[in-house]
């Protein structure tokens, strides 16, 4: 198994707590450059840009924060910035507008106002929530918010605002759905089914997962406010949850279980529309597999997997499967299984992976580590030429003009001696003479 | 630093030795000497502007313990050995399975290394032919508890057919006990009384001399014996010898040069062929002035390259800046430049001398305990002749550097570096793309060049002029272009 070792990293200050998912990278501000939020135990909610080892922005919420999430919750075209506590607080900040108050401002008067540090909106929602989506999860365009509670319930909310009102103070989040479930829920995504159309899918712990159907596109399109699916009964849960259980060796059934859906198969593939999705588990199994349910791959490793993210580490557009285990062993693994391997050299708090800009003003993929020192490390140049080792001469035998030049040589292209010694000349000898 | 005298002390020996001509001699003294490198000089109009790090990192291997400045040598063609201290020796590798290349680190079972061993240093050659053969030298300290046992093992395989196959070797074991603790070991290529080569190990100790261990050829064993016949230089030594480079110049010519413990560099040119049976020159002179108070902390490195235009010594130090000291063939070690801003990342443990971009031009590459990698590159001055060292990258890593290797081992022709670290291997390799768009640039050059030079040949079709570069696979002097 091919190993390497990051060096090119950032630590940036983060004297709190959090959990796992109270951490996430995204465009914060609308600047097209991504930033990168962390939700304390306490409240806080810090905003980190660049290399800078303060966070940018610091905001306070009610309550412990257990999940952030960047994303266009209110269908505005643009993204906000959404915290959700435990005690079921849900905030919403604006940090667009950040960005000109705090270059006009720049550090004469750091707490402007306290008006502009409060949520743009909060509303209290139900309590123990555990993890967050922001999604299109019923194919409509628009998008949904999807909160897992640790009480293995997942509800789904839709922003709904007045007609007139273009403000988006005016409007609130309505419930679409509640599905119950049978086990844990320890992560959301949405993964293209066989139709192309978004499924959402939450871990099931044992290495299974669930597909919830989002009902309310057969019955009421509009969901304008029939918010009572779960009240009649517990038909509603069985019948708009799918439960699958993969097969393999399981250990433990109920080893926490981790997924992460619609990882990018590059240009060449996108013929076929199922979507592909990873699992892994606190004991060690790692899988890839499509919305037919066909397992591309399955690897079993000897670290406690606890976060799964995808990333495109080689830059070719597909997306790898990247996964952290507790002790800082982080599996970086391609569709083809190929895998390589980085040892963070400390325990890790939470993990998460993902296009951040840190350095040179461009978006790059970067793995984030939070440790238990009081640091947030960004290793922001993780990119690989290629994932498997190669050589010189494999390059080299891609590219039709280099046989011919061999030709043209009356060098033999079946020698790898002499194709071998050639290239140490061109090397290493022509430039002396 | 100060130099202290071109001196020259010719010594008669008594025994049959007979002296035939000293060329240069120089001992310096710099506060702490901490590497020394030999190299070509070859200064000419070079890009000024500033190169960034041309490398990705393509594997690391973690090791079970630490391991140290002697602990990385090169095996045959395309394999590493490093030695941890715990006494376990790995063997790094590609392998190519199923038209996939992929890193293999391998523990290799040594024969005779006790549990309780902790390796000091390791090295490896290949026997100069006709001899056939890998040598492996590994020298380790027995600790038992009471007293500490210092031992060298050579390993060698004379079954013909795995005088190569390492797993045979390290079972093949010659085992010396030593009276003086081990620092670095090495080997070189002497010219034997026959006429031939051999390649034997030297191992320089704690009590201020260096040994010599060659190959009997009638007992099929190595055994010790007396430096001052080979090796005329490496006598009457004014320090503990931490690092020691010897270069095989033009004209069976060698240059020699040592770091010492106490800060001393000794330098010595020798006529290897001397005049008769073997005789050798003394060329050094015991330093003279006061001795500086020096505890070992770092030792010093040498490393070399060299060819015919010049040559260059580089000497780092654990506390000051790594010097280059130009043409000491010509002007000893007269002519110190400065690599400015090297003691800023605490001691230089490690160097080497390489052409990394492809240009013909060496630059320096220097390892420090500070986690950094630096390349030099020398930039000549508009108006002087000395021109100055620029720090053209550097690049952190993970814990401090110990030990630098350039070699292929991917089999490609492209080398690959290797840097050893605290805690383990790190295989550097040339950004892929970029090098192979070089090779794609520099084959046209060829094909262009030869296409002149035949279409030459065949207007003067009987000229039988030597080829200037002579590579064997373009032979086109008899053949028209392809067309």
């Amino acid at each position: 198994m091919r190993s390497l070792n990051y060096v090119q990293r950032v630590s940036l200050d983060f004297a709190g707590t959090l959990f796992p998912h109270a951490i996430c990278l995204g465009d914060a501000d609308n600047d097209s450059l991504n930033e990168l939020v962390v939700g304390d135990t306490s409240g806080k909610l810090h905003v980190y840009k660049n290399d800078d080892s303060k966070p940018w922005i610091t905001r306070t919420c009610v309550g412990m924060l257990t999940c952030v999430a960047v994303g266009d919750v209110c269908n505005k075209g643009r993204n906000f910035v959404v915290a959700v506590g435990a005690e079921g607080w849900f905030h919403l900040f604006d940090l667009t507008a950040a960005t000109a108050s705090k270059s006009d401002s720049s550090s004469q008067h750091e707490f402007t106002s306290s008006e502009d540090q409060k949520p743009l909106f909060t509303q209290h929602i139900p309590a123990n929530t555990k993890v967050i989506l922001i999604s299109d999860i019923d194919g409509d365009g628009r998008c949904e918010l999807v909160v897992g509670y640790t009480d293995r319930v997942v509800r789904a909310f839709r922003w709904e605002e007045p007609s007139d009102g273009s403000d988006v103070g005016t409007g609130q989040l309505v419930l679409l759905k509640k599905w119950l479930l049978e086990g844990q829920v320890d992560s959301l995504s949405v993964n293209p089914g066989p139709e192309g159309l978004p499924e959402l899918m939450v871990s099931q712990p044992g290495c299974g997962y669930a597909i919830l159907l989002c009902s309310w596109t057969q019955h009421d399109s509009s969901g304008s406010g029939e918010e009572a699916p779960a009240t009649p009964g517990s038909e509603g849960p069985s019948r708009d949850v799918i439960l699958h259980l993969t097969t393999g060796r399981i250990h433990n059934k109920n080893v926490s279980t981790h997924l992460i859906g619609s990882i990018s198969k590059g240009s060449k593939e996108e013929s076929s529309k199922c979507g592909l999705f990873a699992l892994c588990t606190l004991d060690g199994t790692l899988k890839l597999m499509d919305s037919s349910e066909q397992l591309l791959w399955s690897v079993q490793v000897d670290h406690q997997l606890f976060a799964l993210q995808k990333l495109d580490v080689t830059g070719d557009g597909r997306e790898e499967v990247v996964a952290c285990a507790w002790d800082g062993q982080t599996y970086i693994i391609d569709h083809n299984r190929t895998v390589v391997r980085f040892q963070f050299d400390e325990n890790v708090n939470a993990f998460c992976a993902g296009q951040y800009t840190c350095k040179e003003g461009k978006n790059s993929p970067c793995l984030v580590y939070v440790s238990f020192s009081h640091k947030i490390y960004v290793y922001w140049k993780v990119e690989l030429e290629h994932m498997e080792s190669t050589n010189l001469l494999r390059v080299l035998e891609e590219k039709p003009e280099f046989k011919s030049r061999l030709r043209e040589l009356r060098v033999d292209t079946e020698d790898p001696a002499a194709v071998r010694s050639l290239v140490a000349d061109v090397l290493y000898k022509d430039s002396q003479t | 630093m100060i130099l202290v005298h071109n001196c020259i002390s010719v010594r008669k020996k008594e025994r049959r030795e007979q002296v035939s001509r000293v060329t240069c001699s120089h001992i310096v003294r710099e506060k702490k000497v901490s590497a020394l490198i030999w190299y070509l000089t070859d200064i000419r109009s070079c890009r000024m502007h500033r190169e960034s790090y041309p490398f990705v990192e393509d594997s690391f291997s973690r090791f079970p313990s630490q391991s140290n400045i002697y602990g990385l040598c090169q095996a045959g063609e395309q394999e590493l050995l490093a030695a941890t201290l715990k006494g376990k020796v790995v063997c790094f590798r590609y392998q190519e399975l199923q038209q996939k290349i992929r890193p293999v680190a391998k523990e290799v079972q040594f024969t005779y290394i006790p549990v309780d061993a902790e390796i000091v240093s390791i090295d490896a050659f290949n026997k100069s032919p006709p001899k056939r053969g890998l040598v492996v030298g590994i020298t380790f300290v027995k600790d038992s508890g009471d007293k500490a046992t210092p031992f060298l093992n050579i390993y060698c395989d004379y079954e013909p057919g795995s005088e190569f196959n390492l797993e045979s070797i390290a079972q093949s074991c010659l085992n010396l006990e030593l009276q003086f603790t081990p620092f670095q070991l090495y080997h070189t290529e002497v010219q034997c009384d026959d006429g031939g080569r051999e390649t034997v190990f030297l191992l320089s100790g704690h009590d201020q001399r260096i040994h010599l261990y060659k190959e009997n050829a009638s007992l099929h064993q190595f055994e010790e014996q007396p430096v001052e016949r080979l090796f005329p230089e490496l006598q009457q030594l004014p320090s503990n010898v931490l690092w020691l480079d010897v270069l095989s110049i033009a004209g069976g010519r060698r240059l020699s040069a040592f770091g010492c413990q106490n800060g001393c560099v000794g330098l010595a040119l020798v006529d290897q062929t001397g005049a008769g049976e073997g005789g050798q020159t003394q060329t050094h002179d015991s330093c003279s002035a006061s001795s500086h108070d020096f505890s070992c902390t770092i030792p010093p490195l040498v490393s070399r390259r060299g060819e015919t235009i010049g040559y260059n010594l580089l000497v780092t130090s654990t506390i000051e800046m790594a010097v280059v000291y130009r043409d000491v063939q010509e002007r000893g070690l007269s002519h110190p430049v400065c690599l400015l801003e090297s003691d800023q990342w605490d001691a230089v443990l490690c160097a080497l001398v390489i052409d990394l971009d492809f240009d013909g031009q060496k630059e320096v590459l220097l390892g420090t305990y500070g986690q950094e990698l630096l390349c030099y590159k020398f930039q000549p001055s508009e108006s002087g002749r000395d021109g100055q060292f620029q720090l053209q990258w550097r690049r952190s890593f993970k814990s401090p550097l110990l030990s630098i290797i350039y070699l292929d081992l991917t089999g490609d022709g492209l080398r690959e570096l290797a840097v050893l670290t605290l805690k383990g291997l790190h295989i550097l390799q040339h950004t892929l793309t970029s090098t192979a768009d070089l090779v794609l640039e520099r084959l046209a050059q060829r094909v262009s060049a030869l296409t002149v030079g035949s279409e030459l040949e065949s207007a003067k079709a009987q000229d039988t002029k030597e080829q200037d570069t002579p590579t064997k696979k373009e032979e086109p002097t008899a053949h028209t272009p392809s067309n």
